[in-house]
């Protein structure tokens, strides 16, 4: 018998069930985590069962490989898979990515996995139709993988320590892969400093994603402007991240125009804004705001003449002041906020915009290279 | 018979407990520290705390530290001036 602790079941039909009676899935059915499938995920990647993969601060919790396989089993992952998963933990598990928020906030972020490099199409990781939705095992298992652990190793159960309002689907997975190919430039992994021709992975805490349809228009500034409004929409407006996935046809268009990473991504910055009179207007502006020398910047940072004479007080929250219709409250703090891929299938002008969790600066993409 | 593993944390050790610090017999003029975790109304209902506790306990001087993003852990400097300076310290969420 294993020495593993678990339970044992005659009926592996009953073991569906058995681990459903004890709290251990997402709302769908699991795959049993026994022995040897465990033991067959394990071997697929090049840590020791005991090697800790995320360490969760707040709440001093230590994630096995041996966990995050018996995880991954459960999700429904190939062996093969497990370097992803692996690589996407240590990416949620630094630091920088402050994890007990995202896994915990009332915005109900779901954990975004981009892969780039040669092992998405080795894994047949979707880049192509319906890259967001169901299509492919890697896509739906590597990104469910992540939410079993979240609920079954760091105990983020829906109402108690996850708090999420309303969540989203992507929550029950969210793993693509960039196509390469139909990309006018260098992966996203590349651009983030991991070497070309390696694999890796880059993680976000995303809010649901927008389509940005528009089939009307080549021209790069009258296309962008689509994405742009949709960027500035208030529901939404945040110091935070975005990622844009661009459709192979849209990415055609600013591939002929010879736009290219930067320039995009300027352009985005620069007209995804509101006037603070907007934000206002909208109750978008907390007076607890102006008490937070982060929020403050990116209130007024790209004010005409620079920071107002008068530094602002907490009751300028709720009134339109002279000048604040002239103030522009961008998206993120810059370009480098946002984040460009490619995906999606050969036809249609649909692409997407996921805004960042949070009404505040939220976490920063972090990307780790996957264990060759 | 088929042994279904556990995917949980259970069957781990658990975390070690924190010891806790020594707790005052009276707050009359000790120096409170107020730790708002960077949601908007954290400070606001922390303040609220602290005039109750000036009214009841008499408590001293009050000293206030807010977070600028809710996810991050307090700085070092924060916790250690903190530590330093405040006989308690309270910590409150308010969004």
């Amino acid at each position: 018998m294993s020495p593993r602790s678990g339970i044992d079941i005659a009926d592996p039909w009953d073991a569906i069930e058995a681990c459903y009676a004890r709290g251990w899935t997402d709302g769908l059915p699991v795959v049993p985590p026994t022995d040897a499938l465990v033991d067959a995920m394990l071997a697929a990647g090049p840590w020791a069962a005991d090697d800790v993969l995320v360490h969760e601060p707040v709440r001093d919790r230590a994630v096995t490989a041996e966990k995050a396989a018996i995880n991954a089993v459960m999700a429904g992952c190939r062996p093969e898979y497990f370097p992803v998963v692996g690589a996407a933990l240590q990416a949620i598990g630094d630091p920088a990515f402050m994890l007990h928020g995202p896994a915990t906030s009332t915005g109900g972020s779901a954990l975004m996995v981009i892969v780039s490099g040669p092992i998405a199409p080795r894994l047949a990781i979707n880049a192509g139709a319906n890259l967001f939705g169901p299509s492919a095992r890697a896509n739906a298992t590597i990104g469910r993988s992540l939410r079993l652990i979240l609920l079954n190793c760091l105990e983020c159960r829906p109402g108690v320590l996850d708090k999420s309002t309303q969540g989203w689907p992507g929550k029950y997975t969210l793993c693509f892969a960039e196509d390469e190919a139909q990309s006018p430039w260098e992966p996203v992994s590349v651009a983030r400093g991991i070497p070309a021709g390696r694999s890796a992975v880059t993680v976000y805490a995303a809010e649901s994603g927008h389509n940005v349809l528009s089939h009307g228009t080549a021209d790069p500034e009258r296309l962008l402007t689509c994405f742009a409004d949709v960027m500035a929409g208030l529901g939404s407006l945040s110091p935070g991240r975005s990622v844009v996935v661009f459709a192979p046809e849209h990415a055609q268009h600013l591939r002929r125009a010879a736009w290219t990473r930067p320039r995009v991504q300027q352009w985005l910055y620069d007209h995804a804004w509101r006037s603070l009179a907007d934000l206002k207007r909208a109750g978008k502006v907390e007076p607890a705001f102006y008490t937070n020398p982060e929020l403050v910047a990116w209130l007024y940072g790209d004010a005409p003449g620079g920071q107002p004479d008068r530094r602002p007080v907490p009751e300028d929250a709720d009134r339109v002041v002279p000048g604040d219709e002239a103030v522009r409250v961008h998206r993120g703090l810059g370009p480098d906020d946002i984040l460009l891929a490619v995906g999606g299938g050969a036809a249609g002008g649909h692409s997407a915009f996921f805004p960042s969790w949070s009404r505040g600066r939220s976490v920063p993409f972090v990307t780790k290279e996957v264990p060759a | 018979m088929t042994r279904i593993l556990d995917p949980t944390l259970a069957d781990a050790a658990t975390p070690a407990a924190l010891p806790r610090a020594l707790r005052p017999r009276s707050l009359r003029g000790l120096t409170v520290g107020l730790l708002a975790n960077g949601k908007s109304n954290g400070m606001a209902l922390l303040d609220g705390i602290a005039v109750r506790l000036s009214e009841r306990h008499g408590i001293g001087e009050v000293v206030r530290v807010a977070k600028t993003n809710a996810s991050a852990p307090v700085s070092e400097r924060d916790a250690e001036g903190l530590a330093k300076r405040c006989a308690v310290v309270i910590t409150a969420i308010g969004d």
